[in-house]
C-alpha cells in the first residue's frame, strides 16, 4: 500500500488529484496539509479526508509519496522537508518562481534519492501523444515551426494568489508558458535557446501581473515556436480555456485542440463545455503512483520542470530588454 | 457619368478589378501591359482598348488602377499623380516603406486621391469584427491573433516568387493582416518575427507586434500549407470580451481535393466578392460620395511594418518602427 499526502491545497488541482488518487488500487490517502486556516475549512467542507495544519504533521503521519499543491513560491520549502523525510514528490507546475529554487528542488531530491516529477499532464493527453508520434514518424516532414496557445480565464476565479507576483512569481507567462514549452521539448528532444516576449495588462488591469502574453521561443534544432499564454478568455466563456498547437513541417501541417473531447451544453441560459474524453490528470497521477511503486521510471522529471520554468523567466527578461534573450 | 479607368497590368488581379469596375457602373477604357497579347485578352473581355503606352493611357482616363508587380507600383503612382489622375493601386503600395511614403507624398502634392487595395478591410467577417471593436463590445483591445495560411501557387509568376520584386510572403501575404491588426489595435510600434522556408519555397512566418496603447498581435502568414488549402482566422481579445472567427466555412466538403487548384487561392465568401465591394467603395470615393476606408498613410505604414518584419527575420532582433533599417 502506498501512503499518499497532498501538501498544500492552495492550488485548485488539489481537489482533482484527490479524486484521481481515489481511483487507484493500492493507494491509501493519508490526508492533506495546509497552513492557511480558511483553506483547511474549505477542504473539510468539500472532503472527508483529514487536513493537517502543518506539513510536518502530515509527514509525521507517515507518507510514501506527496503531491505538492502549495503556492508556487512555497514549493521549495515543502519539497526540502519531503526529501529529508525520504518522500517521493509530484510537484505542481511551475516548479518554482526562480531558477535558483527550481535547481534547489532538483538537487535536494537527487541528494535524498527521492523521485521528483513535475506536473505536466499534457504529456498524458492522447492528442499530444499523437503529435509526438507524428513527429517521430516524420509524418509532416521536417518540423519548421509551432504556433501554440494556452489561453484561459483569469485564474483568480479559483484563487487570488495566481495573480500575486510573489506567490505565483508572475501572471499569464508563469501560468501558461510551461505546458507548451514542455510539450515541444518532449516532441523534438530539443532545448529552448532564445526567447522573445511581449506582455501587457489590458485584460483585467486591476491585477498586479501581466494578463496578456505572446512568447516566441527558438530551439537548438532551429525550430521556432510562438506561445500565446494570455488570460484572454472572458468571464462567461464556456470553459476555463484551452490548449492548441499547430505544427508546420516541410511536408504538411497538423493541428491539435487538446480539449476537443467535449460537449457544447446550454444550461439555464449559460453555455458550457463539458469534457467526456480522456483524463490527462488521471493518467499523470497513475503514472506517478506507478513510478513510486517501482513499476516504471518517471517520464517527466524535475529537470523538465526546470527547463520550462527557465523559458518563462527568460520571457520576463526579454520584456525588460525589449529584445530576444538567451535562455 | 461613368468613370474612365485605365488598368495597368493585365494579370490575375487586373481581371478581378476590371469586373469590379464594371459592377460599380464604371468602365475600364484602356489597358496597358508589357505583354501585348495579355493586354489584348483583358481588353477584349472588358470592352477597353489596348493603350499604346503609359502617356496614351494617362491622357484618356479619370483614374488609373495599378495591378502590376509590386516593385513597379511606385513609378506608376508617381506618373499618375504627375498627370493629375486619381490613383488606385493594389497592395502593397510600394516595395519598400520609403517608396510607399514617397508615393503618398506625390499624390498629396498633386492633389489626387490615392486608394490602396487592402481588400481585407472589405471581407465581411473582418468588417464585422472591426465594427464590434469600434462599438465597444469587447472593451479595449488587448491580444489579437490573425492567420492567413495557404500554399505557394504552382503557376505563380516569376516576379511573385522573387522576394526582391514582391517582398515575399511578408509583403505579399502577411501585409493583409499587418494592416488589419493596425486597423483594430492601433499603430504598430515594434515587431519581432521568425521565418522558415519549406523545400518548395513556401515560406512560413510567425510575427508578434506591439501596438501603440499596449495591445499585442500574433500574425501567422504561410505559403507552406498543403496545396489546395486556404485558411484565415481572427481572434480579438479585449478587456470586456472576445471575438473569434475560426475557419468554419458554411460549406465544408469531405471529398478529395482536386489536383487542379487555383493559382490565386481565395477564401470563399457568400454574397458580393470583397474585391468588388472594395472597387465599389473606391468608385464612391472618386465620385465624392464617401471617404476612403483606407488612408494612404495606413497603406504606407503597412509597408513600413513589413520592412521591419523582414529586417527582424534577417537580424534576429526586435525592430522598433521608425528605426533606421
Amino acid at each position: 500500500m502506498i501512503r499518499v499526502g497532498i501538501f498544500g491545497v492552495a492550488h485548485i488541482h488539489a481537489d482533482g488529484y484527490l479524486a484521481n488518487l481515489k481511483t487507484i488500487d493500492g493507494v491509501e490517502i493519508v490526508g492533506a496539509s495546509e497552513t492557511e486556516a480558511t483553506l483547511r475549512t474549505g477542504w473539510l467542507d468539500r472532503h472527508t479526508e483529514p487536513v493537517f495544519a502543518t506539513h510536518e504533521a502530515l509527514i509525521a503521519a507517515g507518507v510514501d509519496a506527496a503531491i505538492v499543491c502549495t503556492t508556487t513560491n512555497e514549493h521549495r520549502e515543502v519539497v526540502e522537508q519531503l526529501a529529508a523525510a525520504g518522500v517521493d514528490v509530484l510537484c505542481e507546475k511551475p516548479l518554482a518562481t526562480t531558477v535558483e529554487d527550481s535547481q534547489a528542488i532538483m538537487n535536494v531530491c537527487a541528494a535524498s534519492d527521492v523521485l521528483l516529477m513535475t506536473a505536466f499532464p499534457m504529456r498524458f493527453n492522447p492528442s499530444i501523444a499523437a503529435g509526438r508520434a507524428w513527429i517521430d514518424e516524420d509524418r509532416i516532414g521536417e518540423i519548421l515551426a509551432f504556433a501554440g496557445t494556452n489561453q484561459g480565464r483569469i485564474p483568480t476565479h479559483y484563487a487570488e494568489w495566481f495573480a500575486d507576483p510573489i506567490a505565483a512569481g508572475g501572471g499569464a507567462v508563469m501560468d501558461h508558458v510551461v505546458h507548451l514549452v514542455d510539450i515541444m521539448r518532449w516532441w523534438m528532444e530539443s532545448e529552448p535557446v532564445e526567447v522573445y516576449a511581449l506582455t501587457n495588462r489590458i485584460l483585467h488591469p486591476d491585477v498586479a501581473v501581466e494578463t496578456g502574453g505572446m512568447v516566441t521561443v527558438g530551439f537548438d534544432n532551429g525550430v521556432f515556436a510562438t506561445i500565446d499564454c494570455s488570460w484572454s478568455r472572458p468571464d462567461g466563456y464556456p470553459t476555463w480555456g484551452g490548449l492548441t498547437i499547430e505544427a508546420v513541417g516541410t511536408d504538411g501541417v497538423f493541428t491539435i485542440d487538446a480539449f476537443a473531447e467535449r460537449l457544447d451544453v446550454w444550461s439555464y441560459g449559460d453555455a458550457m463545455w463539458t469534457d467526456w474524453g480522456s483524463d490527462a490528470n488521471q493518467a499523470m497521477i497513475d503514472h506517478f503512483i506507478g513510478a513510486v511503486k517501482g513499476e516504471h521510471p518517471l517520464e517527466v522529471t524535475g529537470a523538465d520542470g526546470l527547463r520550462a520554468t527557465e523559458v518563462a523567466l527568460a520571457a520576463y527578461r526579454s520584456v525588460t530588454a525589449g529584445q530576444p534573450v538567451d535562455v | 457619368m461613368k468613370l474612365r479607368i485605365g488598368i495597368i497590368g493585365a494579370g490575375n488581379m487586373a481581371a478581378v478589378h476590371a469586373d469590379g469596375w464594371e459592377a460599380a457602373g464604371d468602365s475600364a477604357v484602356a489597358v496597358l501591359d508589357a505583354d501585348a497579347q495579355r493586354a489584348a485578352e483583358l481588353a477584349a473581355t472588358t470592352g477597353a482598348r489596348v493603350a499604346d503606352d503609359l502617356d496614351d493611357l494617362l491622357r484618356s482616363v479619370d483614374a488609373i488602377d495599378i495591378c502590376t508587380p509590386t516593385d513597379t507600383h511606385l513609378d506608376y503612382v508617381v506618373a499618375g499623380a504627375a498627370s493629375g489622375v486619381a490613383v488606385v493601386c493594389e497592395k502593397p503600395l510600394a516595395r519598400t516603406g520609403e517608396g510607399a511614403r514617397s508615393a503618398v507624398a506625390a499624390c498629396r502634392e498633386a492633389g489626387v486621391p490615392l486608394l490602396v487595395g487592402h481588400v481585407v478591410r472589405f471581407f465581411p467577417e473582418y468588417v464585422e469584427a472591426k465594427a464590434r471593436v469600434v462599438a465597444g463590445d469587447i472593451g479595449d483591445v488587448a491580444v489579437v491573433r490573425l492567420d492567413r495560411s495557404t500554399y505557394l501557387p504552382a503557376g505563380a509568376s516569376a516576379w511573385f516568387k522573387d522576394p526582391a520584386r514582391s517582398g515575399g510572403v511578408v509583403h505579399d501575404l502577411m501585409i493583409h493582416d499587418v494592416d488589419y491588426a493596425a486597423w483594430v489595435a492601433g499603430s504598430v510600434t515594434r515587431v519581432y518575427a521568425r521565418l522558415a522556408g519549406s523545400i518548395d519555397g513556401g515560406d512560413h512566418v510567425l510575427a508578434t507586434l506591439k501596438h501603440e496603447g499596449g495591445a499585442i498581435s500574433h500574425i501567422q502568414a504561410s505559403w507552406a500549407f498543403p496545396v489546395g488549402s486556404f485558411r484565415t482566422s481572427i481572434e480579438i481579445a479585449g478587456s470586456e470580451g472576445l471575438i473569434m472567427r475560426h475557419a468554419s466555412d458554411p460549406f465544408r466538403s469531405l471529398v478529395a481535393v482536386s489536383p487542379d487548384v487555383p493559382d490565386v487561392p481565395a477564401p470563399p465568401t457568400s454574397g458580393e466578392s470583397p474585391y468588388a465591394s472594395q472597387i465599389r467603395h473606391f468608385s464612391y470615393v472618386l465620385r465624392g460620395k464617401a471617404t476612403s476606408r483606407i488612408a494612404p498613410e495606413d497603406a504606407a505604414a503597412a509597408v513600413d511594418v513589413c520592412d521591419a518584419i523582414a529586417t527582424s527575420i534577417v537580424s534576429g532582433r526586435a525592430i522598433e518602427i521608425g528605426e533606421k533599417l
